[in-house]
């Protein structure tokens, strides 16, 4: 089926280290991404009428009252966290195939101001499910990932140079980019003298922790073409649920195969079932880097390599310009900047419409996959062909 | 250098349960004991204990003995010393599996282990140390290897 709907527009502010954002406001940071992405859609905000939210949203109301909107026929959420992450994408292209909607508009947004999204686990309180993490010491998702990264150390031979190869690369692609917030490349040597925060995680395989937000304007693919900018078609989506996943690293239960996955296994088979596409389609990768142990896992996950070969296949320099799929131009959250991974999403549109700063040479599809993180997940191709 | 993991003092915590959960706290602090909670109509295991079998949805369980334990994984957090004179200091988040609950893993900590020899497959012994209203499980290796 062809695409039903397009991302025409894109805002961001800049992206900030940790706090620095202040004095600005969450809200004031929201709005200031929304009307830029509405003027780069050549829309006025009173033409919005949805909005789509992951990874629990934003208070709709609040954001429909400072923003000034009228006329929102559409207003949803997705469940779950960072996962939904492309999930919001293909809420809004529902919303339009839909009728409910003609212009939606998503969001990301995070400010870290006494309050730190990697310390999560430990500010939850306790639950009779949640109870085990405390017990262990157990107080991120770092922290419980690096379980996982053993595990697939232990049962493929993965190195840590393979997670360092993840890091570097993230780093050299940060280090052309003004809007970086890590662009010093350091060596591999460097990298592994890294001091371990939660082994065998070191500092550098922890993604940043900043402040910023983007919005990205939808709309129905007949209209775009007659919009300012080339259009990124949502080509196709997959979101899935499964116990074999479950709350992932708030859990820890997850089966033999998905415990050295990074949740995306059957995600990725109902992507490339239902689309038509395959992993050999995709010009360019953009995964959801929280920790460079779980890019390596994902890329088996969508089958970019056998499950257990992620290390050698990043080791071979697959996710440089130039290598068998470039993987997050844009340095990503570890390098360029976090926020719930909305930064792939823009760099996925510079990429299509050919603007962007590491340039994939004539890219025409791109991957999204939402971040290793509890279930439901999710995964959406974008293109610039209809 | 003998690097050690901590054992964490757990004095003040107050542990949550459910009707699902307590047989397991029980237990545990009674005598010692690590039971599980298996499905009595296809015998899966369920954890953390729920209401409802992942596999056949039934809700009756019975409590069984979850058998020898082995390390599955591992982390190995710095601990942040007050002193920065003091010995640096580790907290070995870990999960184990046991030989006769297949499906459960079970998340605490291994106290007072030598870091530098640690291997997934490692046996354990469960040592269940004082909470506020209860006792918690933690991990000890079977053969301390030092």
């Amino acid at each position: 089926m062809a695409a039903q709907a397009a991302i025409v527009g894109v805002g961001s502010t800049p992206y900030y280290f940790r706090g620095e954002s202040a004095p600005q406001t969450l809200f004031e940071l929201l709005g200031k991404a929304f009307f830029a992405a509405v003027a780069d859609a050549g829309l006025k905000p009173e033409e919005v009428d949805g909005l789509a939210f992951f990874a629990s949203g934003f208070d709709a109301a609040l954001l429909i009252e400072h923003l000034g909107l009228r006329n929102i026929t559409f207003a949803h959420c997705v469940s779950g966290y960072g996962g939904g992450l492309a999930a919001m994408l293909d809420l809004a292209s529902m919303g339009i195939e839909t009728g409910r909607a003609k212009n939606v508009v998503c969001f990301g947004g995070m400010q870290q101001i006494g309050r730190r999204l990697g310390q999560a686990i430990g500010n939850f309180a306790p639950t009779t499910d949640n109870i085990f993490h405390r017990i262990a010491g157990l107080s991120g998702p770092g922290q419980a990932l690096a379980l996982m990264a053993r595990q697939h150390m232990h049962r493929f031979g993965t190195r840590r140079e393979a997670f360092g190869e993840v890091v570097l690369s993230s780093r050299t692609y940060a280090s052309t980019r003004a809007t970086s917030i890590r662009r010093k490349v350091p060596t591999l040597d460097e990298y592994m003298a890294s001091p371990m925060l939660a082994d065998p995680l070191c500092r550098m395989d922890f993604c940043l922790e900043t402040d910023g937000a983007l919005a990205f304007v939808l709309s129905g693919a007949d209209r775009a073409a007659d919009m300012p900018n080339k259009p990124v078609y949502v080509a196709a989506s997959a979101q899935v649920g499964t116990r074999d996943w479950g709350r992932a690293f708030f859990w820890m239960g997850q089966t033999d195969a998905d415990f050295v996955s990074a949740g995306h296994r059957e995600v990725a088979q109902r992507l490339w079932a239902t689309s038509g596409y395959k992993p050999a389609d995709i010009d360019v990768a953009l995964i959801y880097d929280h920790f460079s142990p779980l890019v390596v896992m994902q890329l088996e996950d969508f089958g970019f390599c056998a499950r257990g070969e992620g290390g050698p296949f990043v080791e071979s320099g697959a996710l440089r310009l130039g290598g068998a799929l470039p993987t997050n131009p844009h340095g990503g959250n570890l390098s360029e900047g976090y926020v719930v991974g909305t930064t792939h999403i823009r760099e996925a549109v510079e990429q299509l419409r050919g603007t962007a700063v590491n340039q994939v040479t004539g890219a025409r599809t791109a991957l999204l996959g939402g971040g290793p993180a509890p279930t439901p997940m999710s995964a959406t191709i974008l293109s610039n062909e209809r | 250098m003998d690097r050690r993991s901590i054992t964490p003092d757990f004095s003040a915590l107050e542990v949550p349960m459910d009707v699902w959960s307590e047989p397991f706290w029980q237990a545990g602090t009674a005598d010692g004991r690590v039971i599980m909670p298996r499905c009595t109509a296809c015998a899966t295991f369920r954890w953390p204990p729920g209401p409802f079998c992942p596999s056949c949805h039934t809700q009756e369980v019975e409590w069984v003995s979850a058998g020898a334990a082995r390390l599955y994984s591992f982390t190995i957090l710095p601990v942040p010393a007050a002193d920065t004179e003091a010995r640096p200091q580790f907290r070995v988040p870990a999960l184990a599996e046991f030989a006769d609950a297949p499906g459960v893993r079970l998340v605490s900590v291994l106290a007072d282990a030598p870091i530098d020899g640690l291997a997934i497959g490692d046996a354990l012994t469960i040592d269940w140390r004082a909470a506020a209203n209860t006792s918690v499980p933690v991990f000890r290796l079977a053969q301390d290897k030092r």
